[in-house]
């Protein structure tokens, strides 16, 4: 599979893994491995200095991924900008997946906040990934801004719904001249799949693979789905066709002249009544 | 009893210190038990990088803020 390069730093792996909503660290750490992923995303949240909790980065060999911070928990663009620096401060890392969700039902991004603090951020030297709604419009003026990537959602986080943007989705890869994640809402490897056969450079995944009852397994699955989907966008997938078109040769078996597509219902007809009890030897 | 007991704003709730007040940042996650290289520290709204956190002063009047990483999507 060819690398998915972002911000000038390539990746042998085109899934993104999200670190929220597993039982264990150890069941994330597993997850984590077998979904062959090279970027992890973490939250920020305060401490809670009565009940002393474990620290999830020990749980995340960071020599092996990129740690990707995000601003969820944001509700405006100020509040992002101050969490993609505290995240910075607490890792030297220059990346945020930028999130700004006022909406605790639906959690869809903010396309005003969004905007501002990716333009604030940028300017601060940060590799700014931005969670968007599918729209073309904001991701285009996201690019101008300078960011790394896109990241429209396939439907609303954690509702494992799939593709329910596919019309924008299909638009925005069509016009992006930086990589296009799908974010948020991919509940199973099929839909990753189709993202990647789509032209979707990545995916990120953290419901679908964090509440299976197997999520080590399921990661396995999202990293074959997603390299399928990879490697058939690449291959030229053939275009859909309303009508049939033979596979097996229609010529040269039972009758010498029976190949008149354009006469197809008459041919089904003829040949029914005639058909070998074994079609295929 | 007619002692005061120390108090400090963390993370929006006075946090009781009944053997004596931190001096610094450190001080006072040490006291908590936290190690500190698991958190960010934000004093006032400002971001306090970790290798100034001994050097750091806290006091009652401040609003000190705790931060670590969780998972998150």
């Amino acid at each position: 599979m060819d690398k998915l390069i972002i911000a000038g730093r390539s990746f042998n792996s085109r899934l993104l893994v999200g670190t929220g909503k597993f039982a264990s660290s150890g069941l994330m750490a597993e997850a984590i491995a077998r979904s062959g992923t090279e970027i992890v995303t973490v939250a920020l949240r305060r401490v809670d200095i009565e009940n002393e909790n474990d620290d999830i980065l020990s749980a995340i060999d960071r020599s092996r991924y990129l740690l990707l911070p995000n601003t969820s928990g944001a509700r405006d663009a100020e509040e992002a900008v101050r969490l993609a620096k505290l995240a910075r401060a607490a890792t030297g890392i220059n990346w945020v997946k930028l999130e700004v969700t006022p909406d605790p039902y639906y959690l869809l991004p903010d396309p005003v906040e969004t905007l501002k603090a990716a333009e604030v951020l940028v300017k601060d030297n940060f590799v700014v990934l931005p969670y968007i709604n599918a729209d073309p419009v904001l991701a285009k003026k996201l690019e101008d801004a300078g960011v790394a990537t896109v990241m429209p959602l396939a439907s609303p986080i954690g509702s494992n719904q799939g593709l329910k943007t596919r019309a924008a989705l299909e638009i925005i890869i069509e016009q992006a001249n930086v990589p296009v994640v799908v974010d948020a809402g991919l509940g199973l490897p099929s839909h990753a799949a189709d993202a990647m056969e789509m032209g979707a450079d990545a995916v990120l995944v953290n419901t679908a693979i964090a509440t299976a009852n197997d999520p080590p397994a399921m990661a396995e699955a999202f990293k074959l789905a997603v390299e399928a989907g990879r490697i058939a966008y690449k291959s030229g997938p053939p275009a859909a066709g309303r009508k049939a078109s033979a596979s097996s040769p229609l010529t040269g078996f039972l009758r010498e002249d029976s190949a008149e597509v354009a006469d197809a219902p008459k041919l089904w007809r003829r040949s029914a009544a005639s058909f070998p009890a074994k079609a295929d030897e | 009893m007619g002692l005061k007991v120390e108090t400090l704003k963390i993370n929006g709730v006075d946090k009781q210190f009944p053997a004596g007040l931190p001096q610094t940042l450190a001080q006072m996650l040490k006291q908590l038990g936290i190690n500190e290289a698991t958190v960010v520290a934000e004093i006032d709204g400002k971001i306090i990088e970790r290798q100034n956190f001994a050097q750091t002063k806290v006091s009652n009047s401040q609003s000190i803020e705790l931060i670590r990483f969780a998972g998150g999507g």
